[in-house]
Parts: structure tokens; sequence; C-alpha cells
């Protein structure tokens, strides 16, 4: 589904990613683990199409398609979600016509008419009793004034109604408290299937407790140091990362 | 001055009621006696006056066939009033007047109206204030005076239609209203300005007076909606009692030119006002608000946030005076002023100015010109939104958190269509041509 | 806190308000052409600056003095004015420091500007103007080997002739506004600065302005030039005496820095505020711009606390892509002075930034205006601007203004404008004092604290100065 090789990004001069591969087939769950600075936000950035991110070598396919090829929005309609860290505030432009217009643009994408207004808003309230969000945050401008979890709960939102292929969680687990831990994880894990990917980025293995990945990777430096099994995660909350870097190192 | 006024001051003299006559008479004086404004006068600084014609001929009986000239008539469920060039047209005029209200046209008003109206009229914009003003003094032909009885809570709102129409030659009009919100009252009065299609310029100098007493709230709206040819200079002060309330709503689609300038004066304490505004010209038109939050006495609040969009060729001049006066202790005045530049052949002038003479007061000001937000853009097209499209919509979000204040629902949701209409059909209004 | 405090407390003293004994040269009251012949012959100029002064000299006389400040004045006589005043004991100019007049050595002693290069402040070169001419630039050979010049213009114009012709009145043309023009036609003397090629200036470089003689202008006129690559930091400073009449000072400043070059230029103003009653004072209005190159940077930072009235607007003309402007400015004013000032970033080429941070204190009955102009032309793609103006008032008879123009041609370009008012509070000094100081430490603090992001522009010698000086103006202005 996801093959990435040799990847190598910079930003803004700065080389962040130096050589990082990865392979994700449907149906996987990986975690990718990694102390502070070691790229792992950056890669979902650059796979999403960043502006400011630039990839100096290396490829990236999805779904067969070169991936770096493609506009931003031509990723997210052949089903590349990203979670987003910090979600952006978009005031003045309803968190609704927001959505729909996210939702319409897959439509179109697979030939279909724009979703009915009706259909769509009772689509996005079950949702919303899913990811435990007040449908009233429908009515909102996007994320203006939301709190840290009702942000990332409207991420997750939005992944339940656009129902990517693959979808890239960016630390969606920092800041949030139990409860709505639990909430993200049974999102995703309603949506595991056998034709369905995801690529969890974290710093901690707490999240992994409730999603439980098939494999994890540690990135440090840019490139993917070890890989393994949930085992490598538990050893990596043991241990910490400092001797991972000094073997690499 | 030059004459270029003369045709419609004879024909404004001509027809007004005896009991404005001295009024039309003293103003006319000041008119003659005063010159055009150049580039090298500071308020005039960014607007040019040469789309004046050399002459105008007075307004005559407007058009008939609303429709094909291209005028909307929206109903926001309350009494509806008309004017067309000036006169009062009583085929599109219609609902009732709300129990407690009265209304009555210059031309109508019996002796004790006539009386109430000398009293009040230019209560609020003085003598001082230029010499537009004072043109559209002499020409007080015909106007509409309306009265909100003491403690009236009126629901509707009270919808004025100006409506300039076409004529053979350039034309001018100059309409006025002058609103008295007695003590304790609750008013709506919308004010929507359109023009007819035309080849020929239209003119319009519309003053209008807003007047609250102690405890009075009133919610005003100001829509122009003329585009093309036709030229607005228009004026609207408000005087604010103890304890009153303004909500202030102005929104201007470009025309060759317009100007106008928004007064708010607290004069009593603990009054507060809420200005806000959008300006949206294209093309090679020129908008230009000036607006002036008058603070005189302690304890009043206001806020003021004005939005601008400009594409193609066009201008937009915003100009947000703040002044509090010497002893205007624990003021409270912000002003935001916000533009996208669409096109590289654009233009905005923004000033935001402060003048403060009392030191316990929090005075805060902010201006902005840029693009749309490249973080906003990049959600929205990792959601798969198409870039063009994530241009309308931010755009849209950008003027709709302001036409969110618009308290009256019905037309709200007008403006929204008329907006929604504007930013689907022309993508140099969305920056999608950047 | 009190009125009654707060009068008490506005009776500063100006510390540098004393009048020197020194015998002086001062033309008769007046303006003529014969007035400006007179100045160019003292100084022996060639023949083109003459016509270049009178060329002024005749455009001036067809404009009108601005008037759109925000400040109020009575008409200025100018034929009250004596253009021209020089110490008698340098009328053939001082080869040396020996030859300097002990009495003017005294003076500058007493300033706290010591022209003894022993006694300098390490690193600090300095041109002293007393009244219309330059008396003494210390640290000469130092200058020389790094192949810096540092003179007085009017030497320039005989050592450097070509720089001179080459540069003057181009960033400031003669007919710029009245005041410029007549700078033009009667500048007396002032600094020229020329820093070569690559050279990092290995000091500061640093001019005083005294005007001493009464019923006289000041008409210096400043013009440094920093070649390619090079870096040049210079600071200006300026005192009066205490004189019951106004006096003006109508300067005017040029800056060049070419392709990659970097000028700092600071200005600590104390010029002579007037008395308590708004009596007497120096009318401040200066024209001060600079042209900035690809690549380069020029950054203004000026402490202004002096003069009755002040206008002056130190600008940058981003020409070269790439290029930055800055502009720092306190601004304090107490009793009756009036200032209206600020800056105007002019952004031509691409990607040019340009940042103002502007602090205007108001105190007694002053009158305090910020005037700013961010204009982002057609081809300045990707320029940017920040500005910030933040006003403090203490007391409530004072006024704070602020007046931005912002005009804006290139959707790329970014602008950003933000301005505050404060005063400060009751709860600030109460807090202060509870501490145990007093009420006017405690408000030089918070205005320190308030000025701080200017003062860290100042060469770390004058930043200390900057703090004093403001401590001292505002001596008082609270109980």
């Amino acid at each position: 589904m996801l093959i990435v090789e040799n990847l190598h990004a910079s930003v803004d001069g700065t080389d962040i990613l130096k050589g990082l591969s990865l392979t994700v087939n449907p149906g996987e769950v990986h975690a990718i683990m990694g102390p502070n600075g070691s790229g792992k936000s950056t890669l979902g950035h650059v796979l999403a199409g960043r502006p400011g991110y630039t990839v100096t070598a290396g490829s990236a396919t999805f779904l067969g398609q070169n991936l770096l090829d493609l506009e931003t929005e031509e990723r997210a309609r052949l089903g590349l979600f990203l979670a987003f860290q910090y979600p952006v505030e978009i005031p003045g432009v309803s968190n609704m016509e927001f959505l729909k217009a996210a939702v319409d643009a897959q439509r179109e994408q697979r030939g279909e008419k724009p979703i009915d207004a009706v259909t769509f808003m009772k689509n996005a309230r079950e949702n919303c009793k899913a990811v435990d969000l007040d449908p009233a945050f429908l009515k909102r401008g996007v994320n203006e004034g939301f709190s840290g979890g009702e942000k990332k709960r409207n991420e997750l939102l939005q992944m339940l109604l656009l129902q990517p292929r693959l979808g890239i969680l960016d630390e969606t687990d920092s800041g949030l408290d139990i409860d709505a831990l639990q909430v993200v994880a049974r999102g995703v894990n309603s949506m595991r299937s056998a034709d369905r990917a995801f690529v969890m980025v974290t710093h901690y293995q707490r999240l992994l407790d409730f999603i439980e990945p098939d494999f994890v990777h540690v990135l440090a430096g840019g490139r993917i140091v070890r890989s393994g099994d949930k085992s490598l995660a538990l050893e990596l909350e043991a241990r910490g990362y400092a001797w991972l870097e000094d073997e690499v190192a | 001055m030059t004459d270029f006024m003369r045709l419609p001051l004879d024909s404004a003299a001509a027809g007004a009621p005896l009991w404005l006559q001295d009024y039309l008479r003293e103003a006319r004086s000041r008119w003659e006696g005063s010159t055009l404004p150049t580039r090298k006068t500071e308020e005039w600084k960014y607007t040019g006056l040469q789309a004046l014609r050399v002459s105008y001929a007075a307004a005559s009986e407007g058009v008939v066939g609303l429709a094909e000239a291209g005028v909307e008539l929206p109903h926001f469920g309350g009494y509806r009033l008309v004017f067309i060039n000036g006169r009062y047209c009583a085929e599109h005029s219609d609902g009732n007047l709300p129990e407690g209200v009265s209304l009555v046209r210059f031309a109508d008003a019996g002796p004790a109206q006539a009386a109430a109206i000398r009293d009040h009229l230019g209560a609020a914009v003085g003598r001082e204030e230029g010499l537009f003003t004072a043109l559209n003094d002499a020409s007080l032909e015909d106007g509409v005076f309306v009265e909100i009885e003491a403690r009236v809570r009126v629901e509707q709102p009270l919808h004025v239609v100006w409506i300039s129409g076409n004529q053979e030659q350039a034309f001018s009009i100059n309409q006025r209203l002058l609103v008295l919100c007695r003590q304790d009252s609750t008013a709506s009065v919308i004010e929507q300005f359109s023009g007819a299609r035309s080849e020929q310029q239209s003119f319009t100098n519309g003053v209008t007076e807003l007047l609250l007493e102690d405890g009075a709230t009133l919610n005003h709206y100001r829509i122009h909606l003329e585009e093309a040819a036709a030229a607005h200079i228009g004026r609207q002060h408000a005087r604010l009692e103890t304890g009153a309330t303004l909500n202030s709503f102005h929104l201007a689609l470009g025309s060759v030119l317009k100007r106008i300038d928004v007064v708010v004066d607290h004069c009593g304490q603990r009054a507060h006002s809420e200005l806000n505004g959008l300006y949206l010209p294209r093309g090679d038109e020129h908008v230009d608000y000036h607006t002036c939050i008058e603070h005189r006495v302690p304890n009043c609040t206001s806020t003021e946030t004005f939005r601008g969009i400009i594409g193609d060729e066009a201008t937009a001049v915003f100009n947000g005076r703040i002044h509090i006066h010497r002893d205007a202790q624990k003021t409270n005045a912000q002003l935001s002023n916000r533009n996208l530049l669409t096109s590289t052949r654009a233009e905005v002038n923004t000033k935001p100015e402060l003048e403060i003479y009392a030191d316990d007061v929090q005075c805060s000001h902010g201006a902005t010109v840029a693009q749309l937000d490249e973080m906003s853009l990049h959600y929205l097209r990792s959601r798969g939104v198409s870039r063009a499209q994530a241009q309308t919509m931010l755009s849209f979000g950008f003027v709709n958190e302001v036409v969110d204040t618009v308290r009256c629902e019905p037309l709200r949701d007008y403006l929204r269509g008329i907006l929604t209409r504007r930013f689907a059909r022309d993508p140099a209004i969305t920056g999608s041509m950047v | 806190m009190s009125q009654e405090n707060i009068d008490h407390a506005i009776s500063r003293e100006y510390s540098a308000g004393f009048v020197s004994n020194i015998e002086s040269d001062t033309l008769p009251p007046g303006l003529d052409e014969d007035v400006i012949r007179f100045i160019s012959t003292q100084k022996k100029e060639p023949e083109w600056l003459l016509e270049w002064r009178l060329e002024a000299y005749r455009g001036w006389q067809n404009m009108a003095e601005p008037g759109w400040a925000h400040v109020h004045y009575p008409p200025i006589d100018l034929n009250g004015v004596s253009f021209y005043s020089s110490p008698k004991s340098m009328k053939d100019g001082p080869k040396s420091l020996d030859e300097v007049d002990p009495d003017l050595l005294a003076m500058y002693e007493k300033l706290g500007i010591p022209l003894h290069e022993q006694e300098m402040l390490a690193g600090v070169a300095v041109d002293a103007v007393f009244d219309s001419v330059s008396v003494a630039t210390t640290f000469r050979g130092k200058l020389a080997d790094a192949g810096v010049i540092f003179c007085p213009i009017s030497e320039a114009v005989h050592s450097h002739p070509e720089l001179v012709r080459k540069y003057l009145g181009t960033v400031v043309p003669r007919k710029d506004n009245y005041y410029a023009a007549l700078n033009s036609a009667v500048f007396s003397d002032g600094s020229f600065v020329y820093i070569p090629k690559g050279v990092r200036c290995p000091m500061e470089l640093s001019t005083y302005f005294r005007i001493n003689e009464a019923k006289t202008g000041q008409f210096e006129r400043t013009l440094i030039i920093a070649d390619e690559g090079s870096h040049v930091s210079y600071l200006e400073g300026c005192t009066a005496p205490m004189r019951d009449d106004n006096q003006l000072h109508a300067a005017v400043v040029e800056l060049v820095a070419l392709d990659g070059a970097q000028i700092k230029y600071s200005t600590v103003q104390n010029w002579y505020p007037g008395d308590a009653k708004g009596r007497g004072g120096i009318y401040n209005f200066v024209t001060k711009r600079g042209v900035a190159h690809r690549d380069s940077k020029i950054s203004w930072t000026q402490v202004e606390t002096g003069s009755a009235v002040t206008w002056k607007y130190p600008s940058c003309i981003l020409r070269g892509d790439n290029s930055v402007g800055e502009f720092y400015s306190v601004a304090l004013t107490n009793n009756f002075q009036q200032a209206d000032t600020g800056t105007k970033m002019i952004h031509l080429g691409k990607n040019t930034r340009s940042t103002i941070i502007s602090k205007g204190i108001s105190a007694g009955q002053s009158s305090n205006a910020y005037r700013g102009l961010v204009r982002m032309s057609p081809k300045a793609t990707g320029a940017r601007n920040y500005t910030q103006c933040d006003s403090l008032l203490i007391g409530d008879r004072c006024a704070a203004h602020t007046f931005p123009y912002i005009e804006s041609r290139n959707p790329s370009a970014v602008v950003e404008h933000e301005a505050t008012t404060s005063k400060v509070s009751d709860d600030q000094l109460y807090l202060c004092q509870q501490r145990g100081l007093n009420a006017e430490k405690a408000v030089s603090m918070i205005v320190n604290g308030f000025c701080k992001e200017v003062f860290k522009e100042l060469p770390m010698e004058f930043a200390v100065e900057a703090g004093k000086l403001l401590e001292v103006s505002l001596e008082g202005s609270v109980g």
C-alpha cells in the first residue's frame, strides 16, 4: 500500500529525514516511535505534502502511484489521511461546511454526486457521538476555540467521515487524558479492516496499550534504526531511547 | 464651488416643504462657499473625486421594472419603505408599521411632526461636517423621520430601501434618514442602497442620523449594493446618550466611487457601540470607509471590526479613528482592520488612528494586509479539498466572521446568499487567480 | 496618585543646560543668497557646492512649512535666526586636539563627552559639532588604518570631493521638504563617514552636537556611505543650553548602504526641552533617511527625550532585494513637549523586510504622536512588515496618538500593525511601593521595562546612558 524507500527530506534547509524506508501493507498497524527531533512528525507531513517540506532524495509510492508527484489534495483523495498533531483553527469556516466539502471531494473523485445535506448531517451527528464530541461543534468555526482534546477528537471525526485507506496519526495521543485516549483508540479500532492500514506516530508506549500494533519502528537521526513487534515498544518504555541512539552512533 | 450641482439644488429648493426652506438656503450658502477637496486634503488623500461629473441633472421619477434593472427587493419580515431616486414609491412599500413606531416622510409631515424633525435634524451630523453634508442639507426635498417611542421594543426590522434608478443623463440624489430612539426603546433599522443598471452615472449622497436616548438600543444595518456607475458619498452619525447601545453593520460592494463616513459619538456614560463592516471592491472599483469613534465621557466601550477583500484593479481605503477626549476615563476601545489583496493590481490603504487624551483607558488597534493563511489552505487540502475551493472557503470564512455579527436572521441569510453567489461566480475575489 | 503630587514632581532639571562662555563669530540674523555665499566662502567651498546650495535655497523659497504634523508652535521667524556661528578660536581650524580651545574642551568634559583620546570610552571615536562647526574628531589615525573616513563634512568636501559629490542629496533630495531644503541651502557642518568595501568599522563612531550660541539655528548634515559588505555602527548625541526663546535645529542625515552593507544608526536626542511652563527649547525638525541596496540592512534606533517640538521620521528606502529596515524608537515627552515622530518603510525590492517598534511615553501636559508609513510597492513580492506601537500615559493631562499609514499594492506582501496604550497602573505602583521603592523609582523601573525592546538595540555603552536619561527626564512626573 505504502512503500517509502530511502527518503531524504529537509525543512528550511535542514536535513531531517536521512534515508528512511518503510513498507505498509493493507490491514497492518505500524507504530513509529522515537525521541524528540528524530523526524517522526516530518514523515507524516512529507507524505501529506505540507508546503516547505522538501524531498531531496528517495521515493514514496501509495497504492501504486508516485505520492511525491501529487498535490496535497490528490493524495487525500487517494485515501491518505493525516491526523494533525496541531490541527489548524479556521475561524469563519464552519466545521460542517468544511467536513462536507471534504466528503464531497472524495465522492467527486469516485465520480459520485455531492452527498445530500440531510444524509450528511445524520452521518456527522452519529460520528460525533462515536468520538464523544458535542454536535454543537459542527456549527462552530473549524477547531476555533476547541480545547486540545476537542481538536484531536475533531481529527478523528474527520477520519471516520472520510474513511481513508491509510490513516497517519501524528502524536494524536499527546496531551490526551485516559478517557480521551480510549475514545481515540475505540475510533481507530472500529476502522481497522483488511484493506485499511494505520501508521501511528507516538512518543509514548501508552497508546499501544489500546491500539495494538503489528509492527513497531524506532526512528532516530532521520532513519528507522530498529523494527520489531510490540515487545520493542515495551523495551523502549523500560530502557528509554538513549541506548538505541548510542548503538546508532 | 463650481455649480455642477446647480440643477439638482434648484430642483430640491423648488420641491422642499416650506418649513425646510430656510434650512436649505443656509446649507446652500455653505455648499457654495466651499471647494472640492483634493488629494492634498488629508481626509481625501486616497480618494480622488475625478469620477464626479462636470454637471448633474436632478433625478426624475424612477425606473419601473426593478427586476429587469437588477434591483432585488428582499423581505426581512417587517415594514418596508421604498424610495426610488429619492421619491417615495408606494407600489413597493408594504408591511404594517409596528405599534409604538411613527414614521413620516419630510414631505408629508404635519406641523407637529415638522417641528419634531426640525428639533432633531442635524443633532448628530454637525454643520461643520464637510461639504457633502452641506450638499445633503441643501437638497432636503424629502427624507424619512422614524421615531421609536420610549420603552417600546420592536422585534421586526424597519427596512428602508433607497434605489438610484437610471436616466438619460448623469443625475444626483440626496437621501436623508433621521432615527430617534426614545428612552429604553429597542429597534432594528435596515438601510439598503441599490442601484439600477445604468449607462449613466448616478451620484447618491445619503446621510443618516441615529439618535439614541438614555438606555435605547438600536441595531442598524447599512447595506450598499450599488455597483458599476452608481457613485455614493454618504455619511452616518450616531449619538449615544447614557447607557445606550448601538450595533452598527456596514457592507459595501464596490462601484466607481464609494465613500462612507461613519461617526459614533459616545455622549453619555456607559454607552456601548459595536461597529462592523465589510468591503469587497473588484474590477476598477473604489471603496473608502472613514470611521470615527468619539469617546467624550467616561465608562464607555466600543469595538470595531472591518474587513475587506480587494480584487482585480480595485482600491480600498480604510481610515479608522478612535478619539478619546480628555476626562473620558475608563474607556475601552478596540479596532481591527484586516485586508486580503487578491490581485497584483489591487491596492489597499489603511490607517487605524488613535488620538488619546486620557490615561486610564484601554485602547488598541490592529491592521493587517495579507494573503490567505498558507497553513489553513494546507489543512483544507489535506482533507481532499481543491486549492481553488479551499481559497473560496477561506475567503468566505474571512468575511463570514463579520456577517455572523448581524443579529437580524433574515438579513444575515440574505447577505450570506449574496456573498456566496459572489464568491462562487468570481474567482478574482477569492484569490484563486493568484 | 494625586494631581498635586504629579505637579510637584514635574520639576526636572536639565543637566546639560549651562551656557559656555566662549567667544564666537556669529552671522547677523536673516537669510538671503548673500548669507549662503558667506557660509560657502567661510568654508572655502568649491563652486559646485555653492551652486548646489543656491539651487536648494531657490526651491525652498517656493515651499511652505509642513502643517500636517500633530504639533503646534508659533510661526518661526527665520529673520530672527542666525544661520552661522563659529567659536572665534576655531577660525583657522585646530590641527590637533592640543590646539582646541581649552574652554571648549572643558565644556565637553562637563557634558561627559571627553575629547581627549586617552580618556575615551574604549572603542568609540567622537566628532564634536559645536554650533555650526566641527571642533574635534578623535581616533582618526586608528580609523584611517582601517581605511575608514570619519571627518567633518566640510573637510570631506575638500579631501574626498568625489564621494561627497556622488552621494550628497541622493537620499534626501535638496527639495525633499521645507526643512531639508533649508538645510541644503545653509548647512554648516556635520559628519562624513565612508566605510570601504568589506570593512567592519573597528569602533563605534559617534558625533556630539551642541548648540551654544543664542538665537542661532543649527543645520548640520551627516552623510554615511557603507560600501559593499561593510559594517558600521554610529551614534549621535545632542544637547543645548537652557534659553527662554526657541531655537531651530534642522538637520539632514543621509545613509547609503550598498550591497550587503549594514548601518546601525543610534540617536540619543537630549536637546533642551524648554522649562516646566513650556518656555524655550529646541525645535527639532529633522530629515533622516537611508537607502538600502541588495542584501543590506539599515537599523535606526532613537531615544528622544529632548526638544520642545520634535518632527522626525528616520526612514528606509528598501530598494534592493532582500534588504532589511529597522526602526526602534523611544520617545518621551514631559511638561509641554510635543513630539511627532515615526518612520517610513518604503518596500521596493523583493523579499524586503522591515520591523518597527515604537514606544511613546507621555507625561505632564505633553503630546506624543507616532506617525509612520509602510508602503508595499507592486514589485515588493514577498515583502514583510511588522509594526508595534505602544503608548504609555503618565497623568491625565497628556496625550498619545498613533497615525500609521499602510499602503499595499502587492498581494504577496504581508503587513501587520498593532498598537496599544496603557498607563502606569496604580496596582503596579502599589506593588513596587509595598516592596519599598519610592514612586519615582517605581515609575522609572516600569518605564525602563516598557522600553526594554528598544534599549537592547542600543550599543552597550549607551543603553545605560539612555536608561539614566529617561529617569532624569521623568523626574517627578509622578508622586
